[in-house]
């Protein structure tokens, strides 16, 4: 429809806002409390624009004509109007330059800084401010309110990772929204009301995966995160815009840098992926990258010691040391977050030591790439119908989130030149959310399942035989059939709950299985599961244990045979071993075998117990410190880009083979991220160098998806012990000391039940063995624990699934009493 | 978090209470119950506690964090305990051209008390409340939850006196024009029933029994 | 304006006219009309059987034709609201009586509710009817306890006696009301924060549209009047529209109750003809002022005040005639201030109303309502002020007039921008000399 923004003539679609047409035209109004993807409420009254549309007669259906001009005359709305929360009309005129508006504008300027201290100077938000762009732009300049401002707490503390200046709020009521439209976790509200109104929660902090987002969209400097405060002004900051390593969701990311030291994580937007949120654990865990015990330069071993040297020389050292090797007996392997021109170059090195032996880990037993296209975020947020097996909170917390959108189910808004919708009226606050198209399966309660329609927790040992039943029920009705043979509801569901998710998925055009690890670790489960969905006709989304694991895959950076995958590395087979970011040591039967090994190259970012048995030791980056390429859930390929962090000589994989070419006397494919992507332009046919920072979906790849099977099955059919996804990873979790204040140690957890059986109390710390690797936790009592299971988060080294936990070799190292006393 | 623990849970043996305020919601209004339950808690222990919020966030789904968004928003629950007679002076436009101001200045010498405080016996709170729709009666008092209108000085020193004796007055009928046919003699001194009977009862109750702040806690 | 009694001598504009009866108000303050026996002794319910026996559009049509205006204080005319609802399509659908009497210088409902509950049950009941609605909600505001006890009581016996449940009356309509009980908030007279409240939400506003007709209570069909709206419709299907609309004007019709407090001989509520003009309610009705006055709120404080002269008090009491000498009928509480009263204490003390009962919602009435202008005051009647905040008052205010998201701001803004308009001598007397024109005294009747 036709209106008219000021003296710009444009059309509009009818619903969008009169703020959105506003900016279309090109005109700006200020705004606080509109914030994009999520609803508009009025509330601020910054946007007030003089707003007149035309009338028809009711008698005629013509329209009303100015008597003088003999156009349609224009009634005026007799207020000013929030533009955030009126829709357009035909013929719709509006105003937002004149006197009047002026006037109306400064005035809510003026009376937004009432209480709003001038502390500019000392605020991290200073210089990034939207109340500080906005009263320069729209205020007078000066204050006409002479008394004392409202005196409230200056460093109240949320939660570990969040600080609140009560008094910088100016009540936009973003992140209170934000916490029940996007996540769904109620944990923040106002208190009291009138002048007395703040923000504040009852939950002992804020129990939330996502609370990390309120930062990025409060307007001042309210809500600051913990990590980043008085670390630098706004301005001194070098921005890198990037794409997580975290976790395969690919969600966009903006590091900020200063003085080659990273200061916090805000999140990037991506429309298509992670809209503009990110989880807490990819917004908060990056202080580990500046922890002081980076490895920065190159050491190797001279009598028994590790000692610092160069590149070169110890690039020598190791194509000395291999001269004359067979090939086939040096294994190579890197870690699933490693970009996909480290893969290449991974794969150039294997190529000319003769070497079949790489691997990524960890690497599921099945394929992480669907048959055919998989569904992308967009899929799952307009699904109809969605079947989850296990924890996509922990695993992929965007997927999370874009589940939550479907149980909204409003169809994303297309974007404008400006951006996405500032005010999408079709959003409400506390909207009815279908949880009814919701079902997850998981061997413990997670998360989401409060979100679910449907919830079931069948024993973990059944998680596989009941995906099987599954897949042959779906299968023998695909064509109206009946299903044939006993159900047995020991598995976890009734059959009647069993017929109610096939009819479900079935009936709906827009369905979407997502899986995880908990299945393709299991090559029966992963087929089972394959099954279900073709048969009921759902696309699929596989989420895979690291951030490229399906991109690595892709481009088979794999074992040329099934018995040169990882776990085979540690074999006495092998002689000689390149690891990239992996700590197999850590289980003290693969670290005696380390010690046998003629030649040990590790490449790590920090010292590890595989680096401290390594002979060289080669300084690595971290992921936000790449440059490269990654492909994420859905089969988006995503830019990597490198923050400027100061971490001495280390590079990424791509700058070992270049070193070692250059030893070795040769130039390999793959030496530096340019040369890497010559081959990915011929493996995938796309230019990494171009992709635009929201990524290009990669076309799948025709037939059904095939890798290398692992030998070793690391879902097995029995074990106590349930290694599980954490966004917050374990391994770096000593280094990010806000990150593990907030989400605590990492939790052995049980069953209140199972710990009382062993004597133990919620905040003991054990070590227990779990398949073989002792594993050092801090017991937390759950009650979403099914009784006699223990749960543990995943290392790198420990990939999701069930495991043998030695309980009788399990050591309290400290009890949670003592400690009180 | 201690407080959780040690203190019984107030509907733990109001399982009748409790269904009877459920059930006047249906069942997709359950958060409805919110404000009967603070109502209900505050009536028997004269404010609600942190743990009875979270008590009342478990009973209808809620966290504990949006039971108090909803609590604080309201002028008449208390986060902290009253005395037990709660004495509440409208002060608003009609009321002050009554001489509500007075009344209170009168109220605080006669207490020792200034509006916003409880005294040490926990017996008499004093606070100014804003309109209490007694408008063409003013000046009122409201004791608890019962309205004192068109309260004279003499009237208000013999309801303090009851109060210190532990009596609750039955308050005058004092409703001029209401019905009153034009040039009719006004309705006054008629006979009112007893303010409320609950809170008649109440009273009763609380003369009997030590003061116990914490509620529930015994 | 429309002088009622000259254009249409069938009219009745007056409470001298013999014609006119007490009705709403006629059981009020009757010893023990409060029970059901008693309101059923005089034909209590016979509206209902009677509504019952048409079709709901006709109850509908009827309102319509009786001219009944909301008496919470928009008048926004009650039948057409009814118009408003959607098709009957299977969705619960509510009729909310809002009994949340917080607008200063308001207590109609308060003595109709505790005197005669019964009534306005029985007009929920026959508004349930019209529109479809089988649940009633009535929302009280908390500190009316006594009314809350009789409505509580009213709701149990009528249950017990089929007068309200399933098949209302052998009638196969089934009725019932949930009776809910505020906490201390005036935005919850606002309809959209009354839902919000009875949901058990923060009582903001909500943005409209949705309308409460489309998405009310609970995201269902709603439709929401003030009490003596719905008690109105009980006399009107009784009694016949024609028997409404013959009191009144052209604009406005049939009855209302006017409250009188503040500095008049006889406070009380008088129920009577709409088109009263102002000098009849306050000399003939409220026995005169009580010494000299200065001004008077036609409707509740929320409206601009008017000059205690004779062009104001010759207004006849109608919504059009009041709108256009710039005020508003509102719920009809009707404050007269004497001249003694310095005004600017006055408006102090409507606009710290204003400031406590502010939700805090949008940033106008927030920080201007309920944080600097009542400082602005504190500062002038403290002596402090200067002229320049006479004029920075004056322009606060003119801001806050209709940038907030609710009427609230507008309700603190109109009566003291009209105060500004004609007492603004008092304003400056105040900021020159420190002391205001007319010093308190002790207005405490002993």
């Amino acid at each position: 429809m036709k209106i008219k923004v000021n003296e710009v003539e444009l059309d509009v679609t009818p619903g969008t806002s009169v703020i959105d047409a506003v900016f279309a035209a090109g005109h700006d109004v200020p705004y606080f409390c509109s914030q994009e993807y999520m609803s508009p409420i009025g509330a601020c009254r910054m946007c007030l624009a003089k707003i007149g549309a035309p009338r028809k007669d009711r008698a005629t259906n013509d329209w009303i004509l100015d008597e003088e001009t003999g156009e349609p005359k224009i009634f005026w709305f007799p207020n000013p109007m929030a533009t955030c929360t009126t829709q357009v009309m035909e013929g719709m005129v509006v105003d937002t330059i004149s006197k009047d508006v002026k006037k109306a504008q400064n005035a809510m300027v003026e009376f937004t800084l009432v209480n709003h201290p001038l502390d500019c100077p000392t605020c991290d938000k200073g210089g990034a401010c939207e109340l500080q762009d906005r009263a320069y732009e729209y205020g007078s300049g000066e204050s006409r309110f002479v008394f004392d401002k409202r005196h409230q707490e200056k460093h109240h503390a949320l939660s570990e990772l969040i600080t609140l200046d009560r008094e910088r709020c100016i009540h936009c009521k973003r992140c209170v929204r934000y916490f029940e439209e996007v996540p769904g976790d109620e944990v923040l509200d106002f208190i009291e009301r009138g002048g007395h109104t703040y923000i504040g929660t009852l939950e002992d902090g804020l129990p939330s995966p996502f609370t990390g987002n309120i930062t990025d969209i409060c307007p001042v400097g309210a809500l600051l995160d913990t990590t980043s405060r008085f670390r630098g002004r706004n301005w001194e900051y070098h921005h890198t815009d990037t794409t997580s390593l975290d976790d395969p969701s690919g969600a966009a990311l903006r590091i900020d840098t200063r003085t080659g030291r990273i200061e916090r994580i805000k999140a990037g937007l991506n429309d298509d992926v992670n809209k503009t949120w990110i989880d807490d654990g990819t917004r908060f865990g990056h202080e580990y990258a500046d922890a002081e015990d980076r490895i920065t330069r190159p050491m190797v071993r001279r009598d028994g010691t590790l000692v610092e040297t160069t590149w070169a020389d110890a690039a020598r050292e190791i194509a000395e040391r291999i001269a004359g090797m067979d090939g086939t007996r040096i294994g190579i392997a890197l870690r699933g977050d490693a970009t996909l021109e480290e893969g290449v170059a991974a794969k150039a090195l294997a190529d000319h030591l003769g070497s079949g032996r790489l691997d990524t880990a960890p690497r599921p037993a099945a394929s992480v790439l669907p048959d055919g296209a998989a569904a992308t975020l967009r899929d799952v947020a307009t699904s109809d119908a969605l079947f989850v097996v296990g924890d996509p909170t922990e695993e992929a917390g965007i997927v999370d989130l874009r589940i939550k959108d479907a149980l909204k189910g409003v169809e994303p808004a297309p974007l404008f030149p400006h951006g996405p919708a500032i005010a999408d009226l079709r959003l409400k606050e506390r909207m009815p959310r279908k949880r009814e198209i919701l079902t997850i399966c998981a061997p413990y309660r997670t998360d989401l399942m409060k979100h679910a329609g449907q919830a079931h927790v069948p024993p973990a040992t059944s998680m596989v035989d009941l995906l099987h039943a599954l897949a042959e029920r779906a299968s023998a009705t695909v064509d109206g059939g009946t299903p044939s043979g006993a159900w047995d509801d020991a598995l976890g569901m009734t059959a009647a709950e069993a017929d109610a998710l096939i009819t479900r998925m079935r009936s709906s055009t827009r369905g979407v299985m997502i899986w995880s690890a908990f299945v393709s670790n299991d090559p029966r489960a992963d087929e089972a599961a394959r099954t279900f969905a073709k048969s009921v006709g759902a696309k699929t989304l596989i989420l895979g244990p690291m951030a490229n694991t399906a991109g690595l895959e892709r481009i088979s950076v794999l074992p040329s045979h099934d018995r040169y995958d990882y776990a085979s590395m540690f074999t006495p087979e092998t002689k000689a071993l390149f690891l990239a970011s992996l700590d197999p040591a850590v289980d003290p039967k693969v670290a005696d075998r380390l010690r046998e090994l003629d030649l040990l190259v590790v490449h790590a970012a920090f010292p590890t117990a595989t680096s401290a048995l390594a002979d060289v030791v080669l300084p690595a980056v971290t992921g936000y410190e790449k440059d490269g390429t990654t492909l994420n859930v859905e089969g988006r390929l995503l830019p990597v880009r490198a923050a400027p962090v100061e971490a001495g000589t280390a590079t990424d994989f791509t700058g070992v083979v270049k070193q070692l070419g250059e030893a070795f006397g040769t130039r390999l494919e793959g030496r530096s991220v340019k040369s890497a992507r010559r081959v990915l332009r011929k493996l995938l046919d796309v230019d990494a160098a171009e992709l635009p920072t929201t990524g290009q979906p990669l076309p799948p790849v025709r037939g059904k998806a095939s890798g290398a099977r692992a030998v070793r099955e690391y879902a097995r059919a029995t074990g106590d012990a349930l290694i599980v996804p954490s966004m917050v990873r374990v391994e770096h979790l000593d280094r990010n000391p806000h990150l593990r204040a907030e989400r605590g140690d990492a939790a052995l957890r049980a069953h209140p039940a199972t710990l009382h059986a062993h004597g133990l109390t919620s905040g003991d710390v054990v070590t227990l063995p779990i398949g073989g690797i002792p594993r050092q936790l801090r017991v937390t009592a759950s009650e979403g624990v099914p009784e006699g299971l223990w749960l543990a988060p995943t290392l790198p080294e420990q990939p999701v699934g069930l495991y043998d936990a030695n309980l009788a070799a399990m050591v309290r190292e400290r009890s949670a009493t003592a400690e009180v006393a | 978090m201690i407080e959780l623990n040690t203190i019984r849970p107030y509907f733990e043996d109001k399982p009748d209470v409790l269904d009877e305020i459920l059930g006047r919601y249906p069942e997709y209004g359950r958060r409805s119950a919110v404000m009967p339950l603070l109502w209900e808690v505050q009536r028997h222990e004269r404010y609600v506690s942190e743990a009875r919020i979270v008590e009342i966030a478990e009973i209808v789904g809620l966290t504990a964090t949006e039971v108090r968004g909803v609590m604080s928003f309201y002028s008449t629950y208390h986060g902290e305990p009253v005395g037990k007679y709660h004495l509440q002076v409208c002060s608003t436009l009609s009321c002050k051209l009554a001489g509500s101001d007075e009344m209170c200045d009168h109220l605080e010498d006669s207490l020792g008390l200034v509006p916003g405080e409880t005294d040490t016996e926990g017996l008499f709170s004093l606070q100014k409340v804003e309109c209490l729709g007694s408008c063409t009666t003013a000046p009122v008092l409201q004791v608890n939850d019962t309205y004192y209108e068109r309260v004279t000085r003499d009237e208000l020193d013999a309801l303090l006196d009851a109060l210190r004796r532990g009596e609750m007055p039955t308050p005058k009928r004092a409703r001029e024009g209401d019905n009153a046919q034009l040039g009719a003699a006004p309705l006054a001194g008629e006979a009112f029933e007893a303010g409320t009977a609950a809170d008649a009862a109440l009273a009763d109750a609380e003369a009997a029994e030590p003061e116990n702040p914490e509620g529930g806690a015994a | 304006m429309s002088g009622a009694v000259a254009d249409k001598p069938d009219t009745i504009t007056s409470r001298h006219d013999p014609r006119f009866e007490v009705t709403l108000y006629k059981y009020v303050g009757v010893e023990g009309a409060h029970t059901l026996d008693a309101y059923l002794a005089h034909g209590g319910y016979g509206a209902a059987k009677k509504a019952f026996g048409m079709e709901p559009s006709e109850v509908v049509d009827l309102v319509k034709a009786s001219g009944l205006r909301g008496r919470g204080g928009a008048g926004f005319p009650a039948g057409v609201k009814w118009s408003f609802m959607p098709p009957v399509d299977g969705r619960q659908r509510f009729v909310v009586c809002n009994a949340d009497e917080s607008e200063p210088g308001s207590c109609k409902d308060r003595y109709l509710m505790e005197d005669d509950p019964h009534q306005l049950l029985e007009g929920m009941m026959i508004a349930g009817y019209a529109i479809g609605a089988t649940k009633g909600v009535l929302y009280i505001r908390g500190e009316y306890y006594h009314a809350y006890e009789r409505l509580r009581d009213a709701i149990e016996e009528a249950r017990q006696r089929g007068y309200l449940g399933e098949n209302v009356m052998d009638s196969g309509f089934d009725f019932d009301v949930i009776l809910h009980r505020g906490a201390g908030a005036y935005i919850c007279g606002e309809e959209t924060a009354l839902m919000n409240s009875f949901e058990g939400l923060r009582a903001n506003p909500r943005l409209k549209p949705p309308f409460p007709a489309q998405a009310g209570v609970y995201g269902l069909p709603t439709t929401i009047n003030n009490v003596t709206t719905l008690a109105s419709a009980v006399h009107i299907i009784e009694k016949g529209a024609d028997w409404y609309a013959a009191m009144g004007t052209d604009d406005s019709k049939g009855i209302h109750h006017v409250q009188i407090s503040g500095a008049v001989n006889r406070p009380g509520v008088f129920e009577v003809p709409m088109g009263i003009t102002y000098r009849e309610i306050i000399f003939d009705l409220a026995g005169g002022p009580k010494g000299p006055a200065k001004a008077f709120i036609p409707g509740g404080t929320s409206c601009p005040l008017f000059p205690f002269d004779d062009e104001h008090l010759d207004l006849p009491m109608e919504y059009a005639a009041v709108a256009k000498a710039g005020s508003m009928m509102g719920t009809g509480g009707l404050i007269v201030i004497p001249e003694d009263q310095c005004i600017v204490d006055a408006m102090y003390n409507v606009t710290r109303f204003y400031a406590h009962e502010s939700c805090g919602k949008c940033t106008p009435c927030r920080e201007g309502v309920s944080t600097w202008l009542p400082k602005m005051f504190q500062k002038l009647l403290a002596g402090l002020g200067t002229p320049e905040d006479v004029d920075l008052m004056e322009d606060m205010v003119s801001n806050l007039r209709g940038t907030a998201f609710c009427p609230l701001a507008d309700a603190c803004a109109w009566p003291v921008q009209t105060s500004l308009k004609y007492f603004r001598n008092e304003y400056e007397h105040l900021a020159q000399h420190g002391t205001p024109l007319h010093p308190r005294k002790d207005r405490w009747q002993s």
